[in-house]
């Protein structure tokens, strides 16, 4: 049965829930840029009749009043966990290209400085040798060809090396990183927990938590799936990282020693968590370790041993003419090139300091020129190296479109996520105004209701 | 995808990148102006790189070609000059010979005067056959040594041959040998001089006519190796104008493959300019705008 008064409690409840309406919108208007915020609204429900009728009971109210049923947060799990999808994919594109870009750049073909002048050069000192073989300066000319080919070769090999070094120090920041953020996401989802089952709003938390996944989606392509009671568990290839309130521990099992430098191993990662330890493979990573580990394990070693092989051929095939001739002296022809079998390309240097020690002749004590003018048409190493640059340049082309392609991809798909949770202005305000203007209705209905009683009270039985 | 909710959020980021990505590419476009060059990285065109790879070394290897060439042509050119004093000094041989030989209008001291002179071509020969070209005996070979023949007219040097490269897989030999023009010991023209020589002072007809015959045929030898050194520049000479038209085409194969096409390279840098420009006023125009600015 209502009361006399019911009507000022249904305008109250009125003015409560408008003012939380505007409080939520005026949150959205001021988190409009907050990384991670997903819009919220205030649900308003309508308070009458019980929805289950007690036995005997009579409900003869005309409603009373609204009631905020709860805060929503407008987001949706099924795009966050696209967004997390195409962002590992990106980060692990984009990481590539970045070192790749690097790489490429330090080449320095086609132009006048790289691997490819120095080897024409070479050949054409050895010309020269085989026009003037009387001529000292022209097997100086031929040493010091001999010595830029080698620096050429040899600060490509280095190059590639320090970016080797770089990137394993890259590997250990992100695995510090990773367990970083593994276990706030750990400590995030132990405060969802315990806040549903106090009843609490866990919205900011779910914020934060979203914000968390898809920063382990980044760094190591991860899976995310929301749990029971909104927490969020994270598998990296299958192996838990995050499950609930726990972290697992990502480290280097093997390939990258603790001070960064390589192990001579191959590079293997290993998670240990509640349930024991697992091993993830290198490959099986995506996100930005997975592409940084792919760096480390497949580009750049490939690339590093084409070199190697490329020195080594060159190497070879000019000792193995170079010994067979007499050198000025007359004396037999010794190894032009030297270098270590286990890194030709960086190890790679002149073994001739004397400029009369340059093999031009075939016969001891003459000037004869057939071996300068062998050595004067010898390509090998051209034919490998072109196809090595070719191969690396068309690895790069490929990283470069997918990481582009790939851009578009995710940014449609935040974009589409963006439509679902972001914050516009225009509707807030409008929100807003609703809100305001609705709490004005409220106010004036107290008025309405005071002024009623007033009647009731005050003017009831007064004649005058 | 159709867009069924827009936030102000969205326009900023699609204005961004937008700006950013026409940003780029006027970048981009930019750089292959300021550089000339179509190919600034291998990856810009895989096979491009290797093509020009390519194109790069034959070129440096054409210019080789022609510095070689053209050092060949100068020692050929030293080769031939001897070979047209040589031939002379033969046929002055011939000459003396055959006044030697006729006795009737001459007595013993003409013939010895002749002889003086014999003795001196023979000596002149000597120093032509072993003129120098850079420090090296023209005739000699392969030799170390400053000299093809002793002063006995004894061969000293070494048979080989001196080859210059004018092309992939073409030597050219740009030295006689040196036996071939003036024989060796014996056999040699400096004793055959030397038996006209003696011949002329001893009044010996059947010997100044063995003499006759035996420099008839070396100012035929001399003649026909002069031939062959005629031949090989002429073909070191036609090598050479072949690399300079190969040279060309080299240039203009590498600047098709490395370099921009200017005015198509300036038209893309306006355009991309102008979308850039469109970019930043689009922007400008969209991001003002809200309810804000109609509810008073």
């Amino acid at each position: 049965m209502t009361g006399t008064f019911s009507s000022l409690n249904t305008a109250l409840s009125a003015l409560r829930y408008q003012r939380i309406a505007m409080d939520v919108a005026s949150n959205n208007i001021a988190n409009v840029s907050s990384e991670g915020y997903v819009r919220r609204r205030a649900e308003a429900v309508a308070l009458g009749s019980p929805q289950q009728v007690a036995m005997w009971s009579r409900y003869d109210g005309s409603g009373d009043g609204v009631a905020l049923s709860g805060i929503t947060r407008m987001g949706d799990p099924f795009l966050d966990m696209r967004s997390r999808r195409e962002h590992g994919q990106q980060s692990y594109l984009d990481a590539r290209v970045a070192v790749l870009d690097r790489v490429e750049g330090a080449i320095g073909e086609p132009g006048d400085t790289g691997v490819s002048a120095a080897l024409a050069d070479f050949r054409n000192a050895w010309q020269d040798l085989q026009s003037h073989p009387e001529s000292a300066a022209a097997r100086s000319q031929v040493l010091a060809a001999g010595q830029s080919v080698a620096d050429a070769l040899r600060v490509q090999a280095s190059n590639i090396q320090g970016e080797m070094s770089d990137q394993r120090g890259h590997v250990l920041d992100l695995v510090a990183e990773i367990n970083v953020t593994a276990q706030d996401l750990a400590a995030v989802n132990q405060n969802i927990a315990d806040a549903a089952a106090a009843g609490l709003d866990t919205n900011d938390l779910a914020d934060q938590r979203d914000l968390l996944a898809l920063k382990l989606a980044d760094l190591t392509g991860g899976d995310a799936k929301l749990g029971a009671n909104g927490v969020m568990n994270v598998t990296v290839a299958g192996v838990p990282l995050v499950t609930g309130k726990d972290a697992s521990t990502l480290a280097v099992a093997s390939g990258i020693a603790a001070d960064g430098s390589a192990d001579g191993a191959p590079l293997v990662f290993s998670l240990t968590g509640p349930s024991g330890t697992a091993t993830l493979g290198a490959a099986s990573l995506k996100g930005e370790l997975g592409g940084t580990s792919e760096l480390l394990t497949g580009t750049l070693p490939d690339y590093l041993s084409g070199l190697d092989s490329v020195a080594r051929q060159l190497a070879d095939t000019v000792n193995a003419l170079h010994t067979t001739g007499y050198d000025a002296n007359g004396a037999a022809g010794q190894p032009f090139f030297s270098y270590d079998p286990t890194g030709a390309a960086s190890s790679l240097t002149v073994a001739i300091t004397d400029p009369n020690g340059v093999v031009s002749s075939a016969q001891a004590g003459t000037l004869d020129t057939s071996i300068a003018e062998a050595l004067g048409d010898l390509s090998v190493a051209d034919d490998a190296y072109q196809r090595l640059v070719n191969g690396f340049a068309t690895q790069v082309a490929s990283s470069k479109r997918a990481s582009t392609n790939q851009a578009l991809l995710t940014s449609q798909v935040d974009g589409a996520r963006e439509q679902q949770v972001g914050v516009n202005f225009d509707e807030e305000t409008v929100n807003l105004l609703a809100a305001q203007r609705a709490y004005e209705a409220a106010a004036r209905v107290m008025t309405t209701m005071d002024s009623v009683l007033d009647t009731l009270i005050n003017r009831t039985g007064v004649t005058r | 995808m159709t867009t069924v909710r827009l936030t102000q959020n969205m326009m900023v980021n699609r204005s961004q990148s937008a700006m950013q990505n026409a940003l780029v590419r006027l970048a981009d476009a930019q750089e292959q102006v300021s550089s000339g060059k179509r190919i600034n990285r291998p990856s810009d065109s895989p096979t491009d790189t290797t093509s020009a790879m390519r194109l790069r070394g034959s070129l440096k290897a054409t210019e080789q070609y022609a510095r070689n060439a053209g050092d060949g042509l100068g020692r050929l050119a030293v080769v031939d000059q001897t070979l047209f004093t040589v031939t002379d000094l033969v046929g002055r041989a011939r000459e003396l010979a055959l006044q030697g030989a006729n006795t009737g209008s001459a007595g013993q001291s003409s013939r010895d005067a002749l002889a003086a002179e014999v003795d001196q071509i023979r000596d002149e020969l000597l120093n032509q056959a072993n003129t120098q070209y850079l420090t090296r005996p023209v005739f000699g070979g392969v030799t170390a040594g400053a000299a093809a023949y002793d002063d006995d007219g004894s061969f000293v040097g070494v048979a080989g041959a001196i080859t210059r490269r004018v092309g992939d897989d073409v030597n050219v030999r740009v030295d006689v040998d040196g036996q071939a023009v003036f024989g060796d010991g014996a056999t040699s023209v400096f004793a055959e001089l030397d038996a006209l020589s003696t011949a002329l002072r001893a009044g010996d007809s059947a010997g100044l006519a063995t003499s006759l015959d035996a420099l008839s045929d070396r100012a035929t030898t001399v003649s026909t190796m002069h031939a062959t050194v005629g031949a090989t520049y002429k073909r070191i000479e036609t090598a050479q104008s072949g690399l300079v038209d190969r040279k060309l085409n080299l240039t203009t194969s590498l600047s098709n493959i490395e370099d921009i096409d200017l005015a198509e390279a300036s038209i893309e840098v306006s355009m991309r300019q102008v979308a850039y420009q469109a970019a930043l006023a689009a922007t400008a125009k969209t991001l003002q705008p809200s309810l804000m600015d109609f509810l008073r």
